[in-house]
């Protein structure tokens, strides 16, 4: 424990420094992983499900967004739906907290945070924590957290990549650091472009637009005295993709000329204090911004289509880690967050939103013995805008023999309700009229109607109408690991989680004109488990297989009791007849695999040639309803199971230049009604300059 | 069958006719009729308004009494039971005609609705404001994708009808497009608008006055 403390102390200079990343175990023992608990700890000795990407893994694997990394681990799907979204333990993209370097990515979409705006060029490594860690992290953080960790070296380094791939594809990127006697600075640069991709030959709108992204992220941290320790980051981002939406209306199709904008920063400014061996202290700020904006010239009655978002998160948090004796270490923690939204979907882009959060949180690990480390947390969320919450979260790790050691944990994880959930006031003017409220203007918005004469009636769920309450989830996760260092590692992990209160629309009332008034209720229950296995073997020194596969069933409680009930009904596609569901017919939640699974080949020799073959399946899952249960039950309802290989192959010429070339699905599976975003084979190549 | 124009003559031609197949139940009383009917045209669309698919707004009249079309020239007379008029259900009473006919919509599989439950409401339509067979997506007897463009008949809705005579009969709405076959969420929409407002229903018309379907 002294050893690790004064590690601890020169951190992150000497972390960082370590050799063991070049290693593409995927859970190597020696790897720090800092997400689980908040404090550096090793692979070995966790008590939760962590998975670790090293930069060697990024770069091999030629992947060039956070997205195209994640599609291929075990049990991570990619959602395709307002952008890029991650799946995880059946969990949909809003309940993963997704964090750059520590701190919380925020301008989501519907719930979505696009992982394809987050470059990964200059990522050191990424840590995914599974399930829920609401008890460090707040809201979001009820399926997992994924945390990007960028490369701050603490090195004098420079490198330059350029890549060409199929679709107009071109992405460049400039990473600099410098260390200078207290003081390193690191800055990196990205711009990524393409021209998009049509699966339908003749379609006059794009299936991908064209588009570019940047990045800029600029990073300084300055060694005071032996014990003070201060640093700034600034990171911008922008994104820009053409829109040429073409509306069919029956026969006419109205084209019009557009574009969607989206600009983010942050700012993260910290001071550290070493108060002495046991204790040390970080005060951190944080601010981001992401302003979304969309401008459509559409050439017909309703005019020009202008959308607004405007999203801004500043909050100063204070971490203490204090270490009262070898075995323990304490955690403590407190924050402020305030929050504010203006949109033009709320009443007006000049009227803000807000919320406010104060939060404390405490985590106490201590090891009784060598072999068993148990760690209790919890976090408290006050909230302005909504219930308070707290997060509670008990894990244990049990090191059976130097071989085998066993892991459990539980926790409550919760998401916020969104501001859209709350002040969204919208109504389409397009599609059949409707409208949809947020649960604090909703009853404003129906007398406003009512006395207006514009609502025929309200229904019954109207007068359910309450302030709303944040999501709640209890996740278990029960795991066990073989590792033998440098030849096998394999892990099992079970986990389930029971979700509450999901906030779900209804319709609150119908207008004369026929369209309905939607708003939100906290009604859903639902329960995602499985069981994820991962396998790393070094055949020998030049070969590394991987392997992982992830068993998952997810259900809407409701149905579960109405099947059992013998309420719900489904009809047979060829005969029209109907019968009474039975358990087994019920597909579950949509948008979910049963099966996934994926297997790798990492070849690399003494002489800088490498190569990958990774093939990823993803086996059936849920797309409509199509009987009219509104459920997943036929098999016409299910999208299609696919495999997809990717291979890349690179050798370093000499001191300066590596090449790289590779296809991802070589194989060109395309689903054009259910994977838009695969656009089919892509070729590339890719060429990277160390200075 | 008297024709009073061109397109009740196309809407009536249209329609198959099925075998009606007694049942053979144990008491041999033939009082039971059980039948399906298939590709019953039902207003289908003609044309565009204002970007909307219209028909020529008429309601095929269906006798389950006698298990055949009955000419919209008889709509204000007690010869028809159940009309059609794109997702519009009405039965002969109330605002739809002189029949001592009615309706409610029952949730469960057609065959376990053996008997008609004695606390059992039969509602009268009162156009154009509120139906006994609701109207309306996810109200009444179908469901409506707004993304896919298709409507889908809910299943486990049976439509428990009195007839305009007050006999008792249940129907089930089996599909609602031409071949008791609905398109594919990735047909066109010219072929999904084509091949709607053809329903394949069957039911079970019970003669005797008894709320007995067995």
């Amino acid at each position: 424990m002294r050893h690790f403390l004064l590690l601890f102390f020169l951190a992150p200079s000497i972390l960082f420094a370590q050799k063991k990343s070049d290693s593409l175990f995927n859970a190597s023992l020696d790897e720090v992983v800092v997400t689980a608990t908040r404090t550096p700890r090793t692979m070995g000795n966790l008590a939760i499900p962590v998975s670790l990407i090293n930069a060697k893994m990024l770069y091999q694997s030629g992947s060039l967004r956070l997205n195209d990394i994640l599609a291929e681990q075990t049990g991570l799907m990619i959602t395709d739906n307002f952008g890029k979204g991650i799946q995880m333990q059946g969990l949909s993209s809003e309940y993963t907290l997704i964090l750059l370097d520590g701190e919380p990515l925020i301008g989501r979409t519907g719930g979505v945070l696009d992982l394809s705006r987050i470059t990964i060029r200059n990522i050191k490594k990424i840590e995914i924590i599974k399930g829920p860690s609401s008890s460090l992290y707040g809201s979001e953080a009820m399926g997992g957290v994924i945390n990007i960790i960028t490369d701050r070296a603490g090195q004098n380094k420079t490198d330059a990549s350029l890549r060409y791939a199929r679709f107009g594809t071109i992405d460049g990127a400039v990473n600099f650091s410098r260390k200078y006697n207290q003081t390193d600075i690191q800055i990196a640069a990205n711009y990524n472009r393409s021209e998009g991709y049509s699966l339908k030959p003749f379609a006059i709108q794009k299936t991908v637009e064209p588009f570019w992204k940047s990045s800029q992220q600029f990073n300084l941290n300055q060694r005071i005295t032996e014990r003070w320790k201060t640093g700034l980051g600034l990171r911008l981002n922008n994104t820009y993709i053409d829109n040429s939406i073409a509306v069919q209306n029956l026969g006419s199709t109205i084209i019009s000329k557009g574009f969607e904008k989206n600009d983010e920063f942050n700012v993260t400014p910290y001071v550290q204090y070493q108060v002495d061996k046991k204790i040390k202290s970080v005060l951190r700020g944080y601010i981001t911004g992401f302003n979304a904006l969309q401008k459509l010239d559409v050439k017909d009655a309703y005019g020009a289509y202008n959308d607004q978002f405007k999203q801004l998160f500043a909050r100063v948090e204070q971490q203490t880690d204090i270490h009262p004796t070898q075995q323990s270490t304490l955690t403590l923690g407190a924050g402020i967050i305030r929050e504010q939204v203006s949109s033009n979907r709320y009443d007006s882009l000049s009227t803000v939103r807000n919320n406010q959060i104060a939060y404390l949180f405490a985590q106490h690990e201590h090891a009784f013995n060598s072999k068993l480390v148990v760690i209790g947390g919890a976090r408290f969320d006050a909230n302005k805008a909504y219930a308070s919450v707290l997060s509670p979260k008990i894990s244990f790790q049990y090191k059976i023999n130097s071989y085998w050691s066993f892991n459990a944990s539980y926790g409550r994880g919760f998401k916020a309700p969104d501001f859209r959930q709350l002040y969204l006031n919208f109504t389409n003017l397009a599609a059949g009229a409707y409208s949809v409220f947020g649960t604090e203007v909703a009853e404003a918005e129906i007398k406003r109607m009512t006395d207006a004469k514009l609502l025929e009636q309200t229904t019954d769920v109207f007068s359910k109408l309450s302030i709303l309450k944040p999501e709640t989830s209890g996740g278990l996760n029960v795991g066990i690991k073989y590792n033998h260092p440098q030849k096998l590692n394999v892990g099992l992990n079970i986990f389930r989680n029971d979700l509450s209160n999901m906030i779900v629309t209804d319709v609150i009332a119908f207008k004369r004109n026929g369209g309905q008034i939607y708003s939100y209720f906290n009604l859903k229950r639902a329960v995602t488990q499985g069981a994820e296995i991962n396998l790393s073997k070094q055949l020998n020194k030049a070969f590394n297989l991987q392997g992982g596969y992830q068993y998952l069933y997810t259900a809407d409680k409701d149905v579960l009791d109405a099947i059992r009930l013998g309420s719900v009904f489904q009809r047979d596609q060829s005969t029209n007849m109907v019968t009474r569901m039975k358990w087994v017919d019920y597909g579950g939640l949509p948008f979910r695999s049963k099966h996934s699974a994926n297997l790798k080949i990492y070849y690399e020799n003494a002489t800088g040639v490498f190569a990958t073959a990774r093939a990823m399946y993803r086996g059936r899952w849920g797309t409509m309803d199509l009987d009219g249960n509104g459920l997943i039950n036929r098999a016409d309802e299910y999208a299609q199971g696919y495999f997809q290989l990717n291979a890349s192959a690179g050798y370093q010429l000499n001191k300066y230049f590596k090449l790289m070339a590779g296809v991802d699905n070589i194989f060109n599976y395309k689903d054009i009604l259910n994977l838009p975003g695969n656009p089919g084979r892509v070729g590339y190549v890719d060429l990277q300059i160390n200075f | 069958m008297k024709k009073s124009n061109v397109f009740a003559f196309v809407l009536l031609s249209a329609v198959f006719f099925y075998a009606c197949t007694k049942d053979d139940n144990a008491t041999g009383t033939s009082t039971l009729t059980s039948n399906v009917v298939k590709d019953l045209v039902a207003d289908t669309i003609v044309g565009l308004v204002n970007g909307q698919p219209v028909g020529v707004g008429k309601f095929t009249f269906y006798s389950l009494e006698n298990n055949a079309v009955v000419p919209s020239t008889d709509s204000n007379s007690t010869k028809w039971d159940i009309a059609f008029r794109g997702t519009t259900i009405i039965t002969n009473a109330g605002t739809s005609g002189p029949g001592a006919g009615g309706a409610f919509v029952y949730t469960g599989t057609f065959d376990e609705l053996k008997t008609v439950p004695t606390d059992s409401t039969f509602k009268k339509d009162n156009a154009p404001t509120s139906y006994a067979i609701t109207s309306g997506s996810n109200k009444g007897w179908y469901v409506y994708d707004p993304v896919n463009n298709l409507i889908t008949p809910i299943p486990g809705r049976v439509l428990v009808i009195k007839t305009a005579k007050g006999n008792f009969a249940k129907v089930e709405i089996m599909n609602y497009y031409k071949g008791g076959s609905t398109p594919a969420p990735s047909a066109s929409d010219d072929i999904k608008l084509k091949t709607q407002r053809f329903y394949t229903f069957r039911f079970v018309h019970q003669a005797n006055g008894t709320a007995s379907f067995q």
